[in-house]
């Protein structure tokens, strides 16, 4: 096994017995043990300006055996921290769904009345999940720290050499292909990139379009996409492009208020797992388009499409995207003079555009005309 | 053919005869039941008589019922039955025995005391049934504790004259110191109807009377024990004088009569209860004011003579003016400690209390009533509270409709006491007085006397109270026994978890089972030390109890 591998299942292991050991000592004392989680809850999320992310405030919660509401819950949490951490010491690694099954048992106990009942540890894989996450911001590990593996989604192209485990893989002869991004991102190492910037785009077959046309070779980039809403390899890999390499990322997403909350998971990370974006945000991201002003124009910019492509391409919008666009407009991060126009413009036309329509008007108008003269032309949004 | 009217008298015995309803002798069902009752009343009246004779003797009453052949023509389609009520109570003296048993308004009762027997009929009214359906009349064998021979009657009434006969004499030496009497008679009967109300009549007797053993044999011969289940005895009741508040003309001109006192407030004094020295001069002080003639030293029969128009006024201004209240110590209540003991033999409940009202009176007799409550256990439950009625200590099967404790418990919203019907719930009312204000000569219900009724509802309304209590109490318990149980089911997978965690990573080796066996407990110790259950009950034990853990070794 490889060093980084070890290094990371001995922290890991020891930040959850550090977490969970002083229970056996307070219950040994006769103390009534208890859990404190960081909540994770939208009122306990911030944003960080400086930073430029979204980070978890300070409140916490208690989670007591002895309250007859949240025992279940307290025995899931710490019968979750003993899967995970021996997962980690038998030199596993379990997916989310592995945990699940794992922890899923029937304990036995007699009721009040004498009866035999049963009862599963969990059910749902939804409250194995919830536990895991509370484990997360517990331990202040995420769960690719703790060797948890989850789906993968992500791919990636360009003229990059990486190592995954003992193979070296060469990230710009994978024909038609692309690198999946691995779950633990944390472990590649990057060996030599030769690549200007990161391109992000929202959709795979976007993603696929540009590969084949060679974009990446033509523009010196790497080509990346999180197929819809990403997944945290995905943004833990872009966060580390950007830190390490010092590569400028640009997204692309439809041009609709879910393109654009795609965009704020990359870039600051989401509401509800703020905890996260400590390690998962790449707050310099920059949302390339494909923007309002890109379809209509603005004070001394002309519009990438006609009149008559307008109408034919543009879908009209939803009353909850207009309703997610006012929530939007109100956030931190979205309080520049560009996003605002952009917000208001959206409000006003009330119009959706997916890049399919650029696409539409030629795949070589989106790789070689609009992609790269709003790069040059520095036509993105903070 | 005149149609004048006829007139002519009729003899209180004939007058029984007729009106056999009157006496609860209505039909051959209510006949074995009341027939029963009189004799075993009569004889509970007899153990109750003696004070010293209990402390040595166990009470006990035996109750045979015989089916027997039914003789004479025109009878082979009815049943007949044998009744027989042995006691070992004070014993009839063989004088008084014709007229005891076989003349009707005779009784040794008439007196102010708490007993079960006040009318003088209830014997005779059963002897007349006998009569007039076997044509037989009764046969009685007993003795007294100072006579040397045991002295048997059979006896008959002449309904004409009221007046005994004698058919047969008897008597023997006792030869052991026997005391008590044995009555049988032969009546006609209709027993599978009767049974059920005869077996609860005999179950609630015995649910008053704790302290009597009775034993009941049926036709068929089966035996019910009802065995004494305390031999702590309230202590008999007391003659009383009267209290001049429950006087009336009549009564006033036999005491004035009969009195051996020399003057008038001596009388008073002597002849009535609560009147003292004092009362006495302020009573006749304020009588001078109508009746100016009445002085302290006026003889009684002087008063009797002289004043016999005035006797009104006196017996007015005695029941208006301010005397002690009557007193209660001529009554024998069960007691608070007896009613919970009864209950909890007959209906072990999960819950039972009693409470004696203070005693109280109402147009001058002196009352107590004492209730008991019982809840759960093995009650079952009913869409109304079962309510046990008695009546110096004779339980009342009839005409509950009519009561009026049954009314007081119909107007109370029990939800208030947190009694859900169909629930398991029994209530019990004694009233005890030298006068129970019943409806009838039945002795089955007791009239809506405002006195009475106050305390009923009083004693019913505090004993609600303490149910409720109570039930909370229980449902605090059942609180944390949920609590216990929601916390204490996860204990085993918690320990098994932290066992572990507790494993160092170099030297790991996953834990084998059993070994958070130390963990468990001490998460069963922390548990049961902060869920604290309100009673006895541990709950330490309630949580083995749940995971199945032994206290002693594997779990
Ligand atoms: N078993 C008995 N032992 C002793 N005395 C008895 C017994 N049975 C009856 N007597 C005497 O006979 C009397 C008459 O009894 P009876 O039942 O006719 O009337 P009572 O009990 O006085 O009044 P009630 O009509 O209310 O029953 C009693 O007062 C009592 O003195
Ligand atoms: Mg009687």
């Amino acid at each position: 096994m490889d060093r980084a591998d070890a290094e990371a299942r001995r922290r890991a292991a020891l930040a959850i017995r550090q977490k969970l050991l002083p229970l056996l000592k307070e219950i040994e004392k006769g103390n009534p043990p208890k859990l404190v989680i960081p909540k994770r809850t939208f009122s306990n999320t911030n944003f960080d300006k400086e930073k430029g992310f979204l980070v978890m405030g300070e409140e916490t919660l208690e989670r007591h055996l002895l309250d007859a509401g949240e025992a279940r819950r307290f025995m899931q949490t710490i019968l979750m921290a003993s899967i995970i951490y021996q997962a980690l010491v038998e030199n596993e690694y379990p997916t989310i769904r592995d945990l699940y099954y794992r922890g899923k048992h029937t304990i036995t106990y007699m009721d009040l009345a004498g009866k035999v009942k049963e009862e599963n540890t969990w059910d749902e894989q939804d409250e194995s999940d919830a536990v895991l996450r509370d484990i997360e911001v517990m331990t202040d590990l995420l769960r690719e720290e703790m060797l948890i593996l989850s789906k993968e989604k992500g791919k990636m192209v360009g003229d990059m050499r990486i190592r995954s485990g003992p193979d070296v893989i060469d990230l710009s002869k994978l024909g038609h292909g692309a690198y999946a991004i691995e779950s633990t991102p944390d472990l590649i190492e990057f060996l030599d990139v030769n690549a200007e910037f990161v391109l992000v785009v929202e959709k795979d077959a976007v993603f696929q379009q540009l590969h084949r046309i060679g974009f990446w070779k033509q523009y010196k980039c790497l080509l990346m996409t999180g197929a819809g809403q990403p997944d945290r390899a995905t943004r833990r890999l872009v966060r580390r492009l950007n830190e390490e390499l010092g590569l400028p990322v640009y997204v692309i997403t439809d041009s609709d208020p879910y393109g654009w909350n795609i965009f704020s998971v990359f870039k600051v990370g989401s509401i509800t797992l703020s905890y996260e974006s400590e390690r998962l945000a790449t707050p310099k991201a920059r949302f390339l388009g494909v923007s309002m002003t890109d379809i209509f124009g603005d004070k001394g910019k002309k519009p990438y499409l006609t009149a008559e492509e307008r109408k034919n391409f543009i879908i009209k919008a939803k009353d909850a995207d207009v309703k997610r666009a006012k929530d939007l407009q109100q956030y931190p991060w979205f309080q520049t003079k560009k996003w605002q126009r952009e917000i208001e413009l959206f409000l006003e036309k009330k119009a959706k555009l997916e890049i399919e329509a650029l696409v539409g008007k030629g795949l070589k108008f989106l790789a070689h005309k609009y992609i790269p003269e709003k790069i040059q032309g520095g036509d993105w949004i903070e | 053919m005149s149609n004048a009217e006829s007139y002519r008298g009729m003899n209180v015995s004939e007058f029984f005869a007729k009106h056999k309803e009157v006496a609860g002798f209505a039909n051959p069902t209510r006949a074995i039941y009341q027939t029963i009752r009189e004799l075993v009343e009569n004889s509970l009246d007899a153990i109750d008589g003696s004070e010293e004779g209990r402390k040595t003797i166990k009470p006990h009453i035996k109750v045979v019922v015989e089916k027997v052949e039914a003789s004479g023509r025109g009878n082979e389609e009815k049943t007949w039955c044998k009744v027989t009520v042995e006691d070992n109570g004070i014993g009839v003296p063989y004088t008084v025995m014709p007229n005891a048993f076989a003349k009707v308004l005779f009784s040794s009762k008439y007196v102010l005391k708490q007993a079960r027997g006040m009318y003088g009929i209830g014997v005779k009214a059963a002897v007349l049934y006998a009569q007039s359906t076997t044509d037989s009349g009764i046969d009685v064998v007993s003795s007294t504790a100072l006579l040397e021979d045991v002295y048997s009657r059979k006896l008959r009434i002449d309904t004409l004259n009221n007046e005994p006969i004698i058919n047969a004499y008897g008597s023997w030496k006792k030869p052991t110191a026997w005391r008590g009497t044995r009555v049988s008679l032969v009546i006609e009967c209709d027993w599978a109807r009767a049974r059920s109300k005869v077996l609860e009549y005999m179950a609630r007797t015995a649910l008053i009377a704790p302290y009597v053993q009775i034993t009941f044999q049926t036709p068929e011969k089966e035996l019910y024990i009802f065995p004494q289940k305390t031999s702590t005895i309230p202590p008999p009741p007391k003659e009383a004088n009267p209290h001049p508040h429950g006087i009336d003309v009549e009564t006033l001109k036999q005491m004035l009569a009969a009195t051996k006192a020399k003057t008038f407030r001596e009388f008073l004094e002597r002849d009535f209860q609560s009147v003292g020295k004092k009362s006495s001069l302020y009573f006749i002080r304020e009588l001078k004011k109508k009746v100016k003639e009445i002085k302290e030293d006026t003889p009684p029969a002087e008063v009797y003579q002289k004043f016999n128009g005035l006797l009104s006024t006196i017996v007015d201004m005695m029941k208006t003016f301010k005397f002690k209240p009557p007193q209660s110590n001529y009554l024998s209540p069960l007691g608070e400690e007896l009613i919970v003991t009864s209950l909890k033999s007959m209906y072990k409940p999960e819950w039972a209390a009693a409470i004696r009202r203070p005693p109280r009176s109402y147009q001058g007799h002196p009352f107590i009533v004492e209730l008991g409550m019982a809840y759960g256990g093995e009650i079952q439950p009913s869409e109304e509270p079962l309510l046990l009625r008695f009546a110096n200590k004779i339980p009342l099967l009839y005409e509950v409709g009519e009561d009026v404790s049954y009314k007081i418990m119909k107007e109370i919203d029990w939800r208030q006491y947190k009694v859900e019907f169909p629930a398991p719930l029994v209530i019990l009312v004694h009233v005890v007085s030298t006068k129970i204000p019943y409806k009838g000569v039945g002795k089955e219900s007791i009239s809506e006397v405002p006195e009475v009724e106050q305390e009923i509802r009083n004693g019913m309304l505090e004993l609600g109270r303490r149910l409720r209590e109570y039930i909370s109490s229980k449902e605090r318990e059942e609180e944390v026994k949920t609590k216990i149980l929601a916390v204490s089911k996860y204990l085993p997978e918690i320990a098994r978890s932290l066992v572990v965690l507790s494993k160092e990573p170099h030297s790991w080796k996953p834990p084998k089972p059993g070994e958070e066996k130390e963990v468990l407990l001490g998460l069963i110790k922390l548990v049961s030390s902060h869920v604290k259950l309100p009673e006895k009950e541990s709950s330490e034990e309630v949580i083995r109890k749940i995971l199945g853990v032994k206290k002693s070794g594997q779990g």
